[in-house]
């Protein structure tokens, strides 16, 4: 059942572009005058009809649907965003710009996350059903539970308003990411973990193992060398899961703490009905999530050459 | 397990009695008493209006609750039928439906629930939209799997020979037999649809003021973090009691399951 690499990349491709002309044709068919909210927000406040008349003309709004449809998608095609209907400016370089916040806060999340998961995963597995075990699961089940925005909320209280340690809004210095990283951090630790102790337990219940400890393997060997491997595919498999819950983590986190990240922008973006860069953020958050996804499949192809076979 | 069921009871007793329980109409201003703190009289406190926030998160778990059950269901449906569809077609029916599942699935279902209720306008029954549009994925994949496996089981094979229809078949054989894995991933759209709305309402693309529901509220707590802290609190901790209270229904649901199984 499983297709090929080659296969899986057609997948993709196609999951892309189903996105993409999925929001265009939302775009089109959203209730409202779009050129209303765009006059809005470039001119900061309610225009006649000949501006709004001008506006419309110039976002590529009167000409249609198959008209406007071509206008984007030749472009797009040679990698072409377009312009801000909103600032007139190119979508790309500030598209950029705006990934230059949220991506070292994806990673600082996310390496906030492993550091806490992997230990308390590694000790819970030691002795499954034991306190540590029954502690460990009980907070990442309460972790998952807990609303991004709420625990954002909860850090800024304690954090930045109550003990003043951290600055909380904004993106100004390096510090600025400290309260951010660890709201997203916390939240994909308490999935991970989970994930994680359960890869480990399965991995060591594999029927092989005790033969390795009767031939005298050590067992770090075996743990370094026999468990890891095997923990790891439904680990970096569920990664690829979790790097859905990142970006909408991500989301939530940048509106909350003010940073002029990916959130920001798309949810300016729509309010303003701001089409070329609604549609650039679409594009950019499904590649992201397919390639990373595609590339973590091939990585389990690597880890474990049965997958992918055929009759497997 | 039986404290956590009992929670969960509380909870939708909650949501169902709330409006009776509520001390205080939820909408009430009341400027004189604003940002109070918690008293005998207002026991939570009162927000920037002066409003009871002890009566607003009572009606607001009808919204918060109700509407992520409502939804949840709805996905369920739609999730069911396009899996059965998947299953029950030809290869052709399969590979076009897992393909359109794959699209949906390629997109963090918060984004793409943001874009679309902001674009329809923010408002109950965008969010239901919203919410309901991207959340019948992984009741489809359960559907189609556990279909695809019964699909050559005998009684199966022998039903179709004995022409009946592909409506009763599913009806008869394929619903009772995935009922138990669809309950499990229920529960957890469930919660999942909780944690949703209340985002939703955060961001300003859901339920809309005056009305009170959790995300909103927090939305409106936001504003005095400073001045009236416990304000945001309560809100929150309604929101992540119930997801938590929930997951930990579908957990031991889960676990019975794979019990009775083994």
């Amino acid at each position: 059942m499983t297709p090929g690499i080659l296969g899986l990349l057609l997948r993709a491709i196609v999951v892309v572009s189903g996105a993409a002309i999925a929001t265009f044709v939302l775009l089109w068919n959203a209730p409202g005058d779009p050129a209303f909210a765009i006059a809005v927000a470039r001119y900061n406040t309610i225009v006649p009809t000949d501006v709004l008349d001008q506006v419309r003309a110039e976002a590529g709004l009167d000409a249609g649907f198959w008209p406007a449809f071509r206008a984007w998608i030749g472009p797009l095609l040679v990698g072409d965003f377009g312009r801000s209907s909103v600032t007139g400016r190119a979508v790309w370089p500030d598209l950029v710009r705006a990934l230059g916040y949220t991506a070292p806060l994806a990673l600082a999340a996310l390496m906030i996350g492993l550091s806490i998961a992997f230990p308390l995963a590694c000790l819970a597995a030691k002795k499954p059903g034991g306190v540590l075990d029954r502690c460990a699961v009980a907070i990442a089940s309460v972790g998952a539970a807990i609303p991004p925005y709420w625990l954002g909320l909860l850090l800024i209280l304690l954090f930045a308003v109550q003990l003043a340690w951290v600055p909380a809004m904004g993106a100004r210095t390096a510090a600025h990411i400290i309260l951010p990283a660890l709201t997203l951090g916390l939240g994909v630790a308490a999935a991970l973990t989970r994930i994680i102790r359960s890869g480990i337990l399965e991995a060591r219940g594999q029927g092989f193992l005790p033969a390795f400890t009767r031939r005298g393997v050590s067992r770090r060997s075996i743990a370094r060398d026999h468990v890891a491997p095997h923990a790891a595919i439904p680990v970096v498999t569920v990664l690829g899961l979790e790097l859905a819950f990142l970006l909408e983590g991500l989301l939530m986190v940048e509106v909350i703490f003010g940073r002029p990240g990916l959130g920001g922008f798309l949810v300016h973006a729509i309010e303003t009905r701001d089409f070329p860069r609604v549609q650039a953020v679409v594009l950019l958050t499904a590649l992201i999530f397919v390639f990373v996804n595609l590339a973590i499949d091939i990585f389990c192809r690597v880890l474990d050459p049965r997958i992918g076979e055929p009759g497997a | 397990m039986r404290s956590v069921l009992a929670l969960a009871l509380i909870f939708i007793l909650l949501a169902v009695l709330g409006p009776v329980l509520a001390p205080y109409d939820p909408a009430a201003i009341n400027i004189p008493n604003r940002l109070g703190p918690p008293s005998a009289d207002w026991l939570l406190g009162t927000d920037a209006l002066g409003r009871d926030i002890l009566s607003r998160l009572l009606h607001g778990a009808r919204w918060s609750l109700g509407l992520a059950f409502l939804i949840s269901v709805i996905g369920l449906c739609i999730g069911t039928v396009v899996g059965l569809v998947a299953a029950q077609g030809g290869k052709l029916a399969d590979w076009s439906v897992m393909r359109t599942t794959d699209t949906f699935l390629a997109f963090p279902e918060l984004v793409a629930a943001v874009v679309i209720a902001g674009l329809l306008g923010a408002g109950t029954g965008t969010l239901i939209l919203a919410l309901s549009v991207t959340g019948w994925m992984r009741y489809a994949r359960v559907v189609r799997g556990i279909g695809l496996a019964l699909k050559s089981r005998g009684y199966v094979v022998q039903a179709k020979l004995a022409g009946m229809s592909p409506l009763v078949i599913a009806h008869r054989h394929y619903i009772p037999a995935m009922m138990p894995s669809l309950i499990v991933v229920w529960t957890g759209m469930f919660a999942h649809t909780i944690l949703g709305i209340s985002a939703l309402g955060f961001l300003g693309f859901g339920v809309q003021p005056p009305t009170a529901e959790w995300g909103t509220m927090l939305l409106d707590a936001r504003i005095h973090i400073r001045s009236t802290p416990l304000q945001m609190i309560w809100p929150g901790l309604a929101v992540a009691i119930s997801v938590l209270a929930i997951n930990l229904c579908g957990d031991a649901l889960r676990d019975s399951l794979a019990a009775r199984n083994s």
